[in-house]
């Protein structure tokens, strides 16, 4: 059985000897301070003893209330019934995190182009977010740079990997590519067509959200963080709703209303990327199929809600009342309609031999790098991650919603179509199920703002875990983390396309399908 | 020489209306309407009238490479019989033919690697890859034909064939126009060598060589590549299959000459929209599997014209 928050830091008490100052963080939540002597061993041990994993690791700048330039880790474990959030001061530098738990690697990078906050001994400390023009010194996301700065272009050309040997190229690819997709460079380092090596380098679509989240009303928020990464808008509105409203109770009806608007926008993404994955390969005659199943999904969404996307349902304290009797009619039979089409038409992939000779063994992931990366979502469950967020902590009403979690081991492209594929049947499971239990009041209710500590809201979007982290002060924001399920598998691609050739990358790429938008914010 | 030159601007004429049909048959099996088939017609048009951009980094063979390409083909559609099995002859024989392609393949290769661009490199050096196998297969696979009508001259390959009745039919000119159909498949760049509607920098072959011409120059690389495809159809048409070619110049051969030739290149780009639909493109590295077997068959073709 799960063991709750509070336990662990009774246990964690237990253990230093001392009390330990705690910060409010909602009922199911617990965040403590702790001096940044023992901020890293305690991440460390936590994540050996509890496998714990952080679900961010992010900073917060205090300073103009007597804090000071402060970091926050937010783990969660499938042994906890929460997240546990840890948080330490700094004073502008701290040791690194990660020779010892990979994953920290992007978010020290990002904090250090972000708040000027150094990881002593990290050991690739080049920028991540910031692009290429941005001058050295300048930190957005410190309270002493005003929203509005206008800042000067400086010339930093980014020092990529150098691969040597006889015979070896660097191809660099975009940031503009020939389709219409958004922008990121790839450098590849190949000798003929292997692939050696591989860099990934974004930012070109950052916008200062988190900053602008800041000075943003809830209403504003919400509309904000539907856009920042415009296919999992429910997503990541709905995670920035479950931070927000975390003192505040929501009618039932409302809870299981959103994850039946979570899954409508599941269910069309993956229709998406498994089109993309027939497209890719010059299968085209699935994939216009599968094109058109997706757009019955769109036009579903659009005369149910107005938006094709399913933006602007979603309502601080409640959302619209959009699943009305006849709507719901409505949708049980497209769904019927479209889990029979999804599944005749993977099936015929299945059966065709050069597509499987396609997508079998292409672009593997391993168990141990998918941990090590801690990869989220379907990239990770094809990898035999077993972990939904879902299920392991369930937010709105999935908590009495019956689905299954389905695992891969394969970890290759097949796997991954697989995991999306037996998701979508899921999704139609668990929309009709929610429609099902919404009874009583669908009125929006007045939300209590929390006055001061941090509250985390964690979602499964369509791509995996998505964090949004807001940071309470006198009722109001003052920092709000964003962190894109794209944030934690950008790194995987660069893993998964060691050892293949170069003409399959762009299957490979399509079958992790991350947004850069959301990466980049 | 009238009539030569008649087939000649005839092919060049058709030749965007076939990749417009093989499209729009494509569209068809997508349960799409799909563009118009005279969509190339109007691409080619709009390329014509637009400026070049040039890097600067180019030789003279990146400006050369398309005019080279255009001459290639117009010279082969000069060779090879279309609705009437008079040639150009005096020109050459069927080596002539597929040297020009040849030819036409190098420039295309070189001007890929001339910008310096990593993708037309990429682009260039599998197309390498494909021809190697794919060069001797058309020679073996046209040379049976040679062998079973005793002459290398194509006009004369359609005539003796056409005239002959199921005479000179065997087992060979099967197993040799099988061999031939793979390999038209892979010289102009179709599914599962190459995707022709892709937009994957990565994954391209054809399309990566001719990535960095624009305007006129891309007009008459695409234009040419369309007739390379009709040459290819022609030769598949008249060298395997020539019943209904006119053998005399008179109207009434010609018509049916000119109809026979149509249907079968109606039906050609219909079995190659058909594979383009029921497939997914190979593997790069599996694409010399594919190759090989088609290089077998027109060995075995050859073989069994002397063992049969």
């Amino acid at each position: 059985m799960a063991m709750t928050t509070a336990e662990v830091v009774d246990r964690l008490e237990h253990e230093t000897g001392n009390a330990l100052t705690t910060v409010p963080a909602g009922e199911r939540d617990r965040a403590i301070e702790v001096p940044l002597s023992s901020f890293n061993g305690m991440i460390r041990s936590l994540c050996a003893e509890d496998e714990a994993v952080i679900s961010s690791l992010h900073a917060c700048d205090d300073r103009d209330s007597g804090g000071s330039l402060a970091l926050y880790c937010v783990l969660t474990s499938r042994k906890w019934n929460g997240a546990l959030i840890l948080t330490a001061p700094t004073g502008g530098q701290y040791p690194s995190l990660t020779p010892f738990i990979y994953s920290a690697n992007w978010y020290e990078r990002e904090i250090q182009d972000m708040f000027g906050i150094r990881a002593e001994g990290h050991p690739d400390p080049r920028p991540l977010v910031l692009y290429d023009t941005w001058p050295e010194g300048t930190y957005p996301l410190r309270k002493d740079f005003p929203a509005d700065t206008k800042v000067p272009l400086a010339s930093s050309p980014y020092p990529f990997k150098v691969v040597e040997g006889d015979g070896v190229f660097e191809v660099p690819v975009g940031p503009v590519h020939a389709g219409v997709i958004e922008p990121g460079h790839f450098r590849f380092s190949i000798a003929g067509e292997p692939i050696l090596n591989l860099e990934i380098r974004l930012g070109y679509l950052h916008r200062g959200v988190e900053k602008m989240l800041e000075a943003a009303s809830p209403s504003k928020a919400l509309l904000m963080c539907e856009r920042i990464s415009g296919d999992n808008g429910v997503a990541h509105s709905l995670a920035y709703l479950q931070a927000l409203e975390s003192d505040t109770e929501v009618p039932e009806a409302i809870e299981y209303g959103r994850c039946a608007l979570a899954e409508l926008e599941r269910i069309h993404n993956h229709l998406g990327d498994i089109a993309g994955l027939a497209l890719d390969t010059a299968f085209s005659v699935p994939a216009a199929e599968l094109y058109s199943v997706k757009e019955k999904m769109l036009r579903l969404n659009q005369r149910l809600t107005g938006h094709r996307l399913l933006w602007g349902v979603m309502k601080v304290g409640g959302m619209r009342d959009v699943f009305t009797p006849e709507a719901v009619d409505e949708v049980q039979r497209t769904l019927m309609e479209v889990g029979n089409e999804t599944d005749a038409l993977v099936q015929r992939m299945l059966n065709t031999p050069s597509y499987m000779d396609r997508a079998e063994t292409t672009g593997r992931v391993g168990l141990k790098v998918a941990k090590d990366l801690r990869l989220v979502g379907p990239v990770s469950r094809a990898s035999g991650v077993d972990a939904d967020i879902r299920r392991d902590l369930p937010y709105a009403g999935y908590g009495k919603l019956s689905f299954r979690v389905p695992v891969r081991t394969e970890g290759d492209v097949l796997a991954r179509m697989h995991v999306k594929a037996e998701e979508i049947k899921e999704s139609i499971s668990l929309i009709i199920e929610s429609i099902d239990k919404m009874s009583g009041s669908r009125a929006p209710v007045d939300v209590t703002i929390p006055s001061k500590g941090v509250r985390v809201g964690i979602v499964e979007s369509p791509r995996g875990e998505v964090l949004h982290a807001l940071h309470f002060r006198d009722g109001r924001v003052i920092r709000h983390k964003v962190r894109d399920a794209s944030f934690c598998n950008w790194p995987g691609i660069e893993q998964a396309v060691l050892g293949d050739i170069v003409p399959d990358f762009p299957l490979i790429n399509k079958s992790f399908n991350l947004s850069y938008s959301g990466n980049d914010l | 020489m009238l009539i030569e030159v008649l087939q000649m601007l005839l092919i060049l004429a058709i030749a965007p209306l076939v990749t417009g049909l093989i499209r729009k048959f494509k569209a068809f099996f997508q349960g799409r309407q799909g563009p118009s088939m005279l969509q190339p017609y109007r691409d080619l048009a709009k390329l014509f009238r637009k400026d070049s951009v040039v890097s600067k980094d180019t030789s003279w063979i990146f400006m050369a490479a398309p005019y080279v390409c255009m001459t290639a083909v117009i010279t082969a559609a000069l060779m090879v019989p279309f609705f009437t099995s008079t040639s150009a002859n005096f020109l050459g024989d069927l080596i002539v033919v597929v040297y020009l392609f040849g030819m036409m393949r190098f420039f295309l290769a070189l001007s890929g690697l001339d910008a310096g661009s990593s993708f037309g490199g990429m682009g260039s050096s599998r197309e390498m890859t494909v021809s190697v196998l794919v060069e001797p297969t058309i020679l073996l696979s046209i040379f049976t034909m040679a062998l079973i009508t005793g002459t290398t001259v194509l006009g004369q390959i359609s005539e003796s064939l056409a005239t002959s009745g199921l005479d000179l039919v065997r087992p060979a000119l099967f197993l040799a126009f099988a061999a031939f159909f793979i390999s038209t498949l892979a010289e102009n760049a179709r599914v599962p060598v190459d995707n022709p509607a892709t937009h994957l920098e990565l994954t391209m072959i054809h399309e990566a060589m001719i990535l960095e011409h624009s305007g006129k120059q891309l007009a008459l690389m695409e234009w040419s590549s369309m007739t390379k495809l009709v040459l290819y159809m022609a030769l598949m048409a008249n060298i395997f299959f020539p019943w209904g070619i006119a053998i005399e110049i008179s109207a009434v051969a010609i018509g049916i000459g000119l109809l026979a030739v149509l249907i079968k290149i109606f039906l050609f780009a219909l079995a190659i929209a058909v594979i383009e639909s029921s497939m997914a493109k190979m593997r790069l590295f599996r694409l010399p599997n594919l190759l090989t077997v088609s290089f077998t068959l027109s060995l075995l073709a050859v073989v069994s014209f002397y063992i049969l």
